[in-house]
């Protein structure tokens, strides 16, 4: 399992994702230096909702995710070196587990360095604050890398869809259809954001704490046996 | 069975299609130890066929039997088979000792240095072995990848298209290894669709042509088969008649026909005579040839005939 986890950790670091991954966490970091320059006190709700609910956890977290993940298998099969993977007398899930562990390895410090930043400027570094923004990003990194590992190996187009998924379904649709909300990785993560820390988020949210804990350990885990179920049957290249 | 063996690999009816096109069908042959010729033109189902047999992918219909077990979702057969892709694309950033160290670790090989090492040996590749496989040339990739396929020293070896991008002196010592590789009593598969490659390599040959089995067995027997066949040349002369009469006289033509453009085209079973009498005989009658074209010279054509 170590041969795949440091192949796929060399795959996945190329110079240009990690570029643009530094990029893509500045923002938030960059708009909480803005806030607590104008500003005096904590940020208002508005600012959280954007900043926090729409800018990291919205939108940054899983464009990054989408890009590192599904590259995981995505890249292999288009190159076609995942048959020196597959051709050899290992169980699937041993290629499975240590593609998403190097995924969730180069996403996850790029994101929590954003939380902790962006969270300890705008709250004046109160923990309980920058803890529920950590650690909701990390929930969303898990469950976002699962699902575009899935991804990747279902299809070739996996960024397409993911973006689509983003966008249309978690953005677009789960603000107007309330019931879709459940079924929305960014809703797990924003409501763990809520429910860690009522104080500073309220309690706006429809998903509690537990709910949503258990609907992204959920989600999490079926994706993972989707993915070693789909290697195991399909034809690779 | 053959000469007492059992077949190591065994392909009973197998069809592959995908959506309305079939890619392979029907076909049934068994393998021994040995060398085997998987031989064809581009397109024809080899591919397809060596990765139903690694089980890569899928059968359509009919079963497919390694060392009696199903290959498909049995990764544990991995552990005795080798497997070399036609695809060429390797971990650039990787140095190809650490390339060949990680497939001999996954494989479960016990001393993955001294395994490593033999198997860069035999490739003749151990002076660029510290260097990024993104600086290899195409032939030291695929001796590279030779290297990988064999560290964990496999009965069987599955190797599509092995010898491209491989130079004249790469080329030989690529052969002198697989064929003493089956001197020790492994199965090796070779596909190309190169004849010569082939005829210098295997003694048994499966040749596949449209997805089906045209021809199987000795390659010698199937290589007189193709000398014999029916062959077409193109003649262009100053003078198309006259040189007409004369072509039709000699044994080694069959039959000659003069097309819209006046040129001839010749039939011959004996390609060889040909070669020889035509200028002889224009040489003779002060005739000027201006051009000879083989018209069957290319390999669907060569195949097309075996299968025909």
């Amino acid at each position: 399992m170590l041969s795949v986890y440091r192949l796929s950790l060399r795959q996945l670091s190329g110079k240009w994702r990690m570029l643009i991954t530094i990029l893509l966490i500045l923002m938030p970091i960059t708009m909480s230096v803005i806030q607590t320059l104008v500003d005096d006190g904590p940020p208002d709700d508005e600012f959280v909702a954007v900043v926090f609910g729409g800018m990291l956890i919205g939108s940054i977290l899983p464009i990054i995710v989408l890009a590192i993940s599904s590259a995981a298998f995505a890249n292999e099969i288009e190159d076609r070196t995942l048959a020196n993977l597959v051709l050899s007398p290992i169980a699937r899930w041993k290629i499975i587990i240590p593609k998403l562990l190097a995924s969730i390895t180069i996403a996850a410090p790029f994101l929590a360095i954003s939380a902790v930043v962006a969270s300890s400027l705008s709250f004046e570094s109160d923990t309980e604050a920058v803890i529920a923004v950590t650690v909701g990003t990390l929930v969303g990194v898990l469950v976002y890398s699962s699902v575009f590992l899935w991804a990747g190996l279902m299809s070739t187009r996996a960024i397409g869809f993911g973006l689509l998924y983003v966008f249309l379904w978690e953005g677009l649709f789960s603000g107007m259809v309330s019931g879709i909300r459940f079924l929305s990785i960014r809703h797990y993560a924003t409501a763990i954001v809520h429910g860690m820390d009522e104080r500073q988020f309220g309690q706006g949210d429809t998903m509690s704490l537990a709910t949503s804990v258990g609907a992204a350990a959920a989600v999490f885990v079926i994706f993972v046996l989707l993915s070693i179920r789909r290697l195991r049957r399909m034809d690779v290249p | 069975m053959t000469n007492g063996t059992s077949p190591v690999i065994q392909v009973q009816d197998v069809s592959r299609w995908f959506g309305s096109v079939v890619s392979v069908s029907e076909i049934s042959f068994d393998i021994y130890p040995g060398i085997t010729g998987l031989l064809g033109p581009n397109g024809a189902g080899k591919t397809t066929l060596l990765r139903m047999i690694t089980g890569l992918a899928a059968v359509s219909d009919g079963s497919v039997s390694v060392m009696g077990e199903n290959p498909r979702q049995n990764s544990e057969i991995y552990s005795r088979i080798g497997v070399m892709s036609e695809h060429e694309t390797v971990y650039q950033f990787m140095k190809g000792r650490d390339f060949v160290k990680m497939m001999a670790n996954l494989r479960g090989v016990t001393d993955i240095d001294a395994a490593t090492a033999k198997a860069i040996d035999l490739v003749d590749l151990a002076a660029a072995a510290n260097r990024p496989m993104g600086t290899y040339s195409r032939g030291m990739r695929q001796r590279m990848r030779l290297a990988a396929t064999i560290v964990h020293e496999p009965d069987i070896l599955l190797l599509d298209e092995p010898l491209n991008g491989a130079d004249p002196r790469q080329r030989v010592h690529f052969q002198r290894l697989l064929k003493q590789l089956a001197d020790e009593g492994k199965t090796v598969v070779i596909s190309s669709h190169i004849l010569e490659e082939v005829e210098q390599l295997a003694d048994t040959v499966l040749l596949v042509v449209n997805g089906k089995l045209a021809a199987s067995g000795d390659f010698h027997a199937i290589r007189a088969a193709l000398n014999e066949r029916p062959y077409h040349v193109k003649i262009v002369s100053d003078s198309p008649r006259e040189l007409a009469s004369e072509l039709v006289k000699l044994e080694s033509v069959d039959a000659v026909n003069v097309d819209p453009d006046g040129a001839l085209i010749v039939l011959s079973r004996n390609v060889r005579d040909v070669q020889m009498e035509v200028p002889r005989t224009a040489q003779a009658k002060n005739i000027r040839i201006r051009r000879v074209d083989p018209l069957d010279d290319s390999l669907e054509s060569v195949f097309g005939y075996l299968v025909d």
